[in-house]
């Protein structure tokens, strides 16, 4: 195996790695903008009750 | 170590990483579908001409309610598609913009207020979707920018849905 082919595995391994953070991160905030709205909305619900 | 067996752990690792960032990415789609977009966040995206949006508009074409039908006031840009119903595109305008709608593109449903029955009915006819929370009232009441009248195609070579 050449040295060039191993840096392309390299390549797309970095690159799969970043990409899953960056949409791992986005997962997480909306997780949380979720969450948020969903506390929300009993508190709003036991309001008008 | 033996160049076929080090190729194949390379493939293998790079196939785990792809199936990882294909599940985290059908995770984020199904939880944009849940959380709305207020109209101040939809009107950025507008804006923004790197970002595509299709907006759907799933009132009815005239009301005379408050916040009025399709005809009366809409999100410039926005498609008539009356409650989500293909039989209810019935003129040729109508039969147009059906032919526009896709389903494969980042789509913001519009009703009268938000309602999750209609969003949730509509939701199943796209792959990238969110419900605009409030509706159209909600971008009524923000003062955002509307246009009225009956649709027409955009001409050819011409662009479309700008603010």
């Amino acid at each position: 195996m050449s040295m060039t082919e191993r840096l392309l595995f390299w390549i797309a391994i970095i690159v799969l790695i970043a990409a899953t953070f960056g949409v791992k991160g986005k997962v997480d905030n909306l997780e949380k903008q979720l969450s948020q709205a969903s506390q929300q909305q009993p508190a709003n619900g036991g309001n008008q009750q | 170590m033996n160049p076929k067996i080090e190729r194949s752990l390379y493939i293998v690792v790079i196939l785990v990483l792809a199936f990882v960032l294909f599940t985290l990415g059908k995770k984020e789609v199904e939880l944009k579908k849940q959380i709305p977009i207020t109209a101040e966040e939809l009107y950025k995206k507008l804006s923004n001409p790197k970002i595509k949006v299709q907006i759907i508009d799933v009132r009815e074409l005239t009301s005379s309610d408050e916040v009025g039908g399709y005809e009366d006031s809409r999100i410039p840009g926005a498609l008539p598609f009356p409650n989500c119903d293909e039989s209810k595109m019935t003129t040729e305008n109508l039969k147009e913009a059906l032919k526009r709608i896709n389903p494969y593109v980042y789509t913001v449903i519009v009703s009268t207020d938000g309602n999750q029955e209609i969003f949730k009915k509509c939701a199943s006819k796209f792959t990238n979707v969110q419900n605009l929370a409030g509706g159209m009232k909600a971008w009524q009441d923000a003062g955002l920018p509307d246009e009225s009248g009956e649709y027409t195609p955009p001409k050819a070579g011409g662009g479309g849905g700008c603010l």
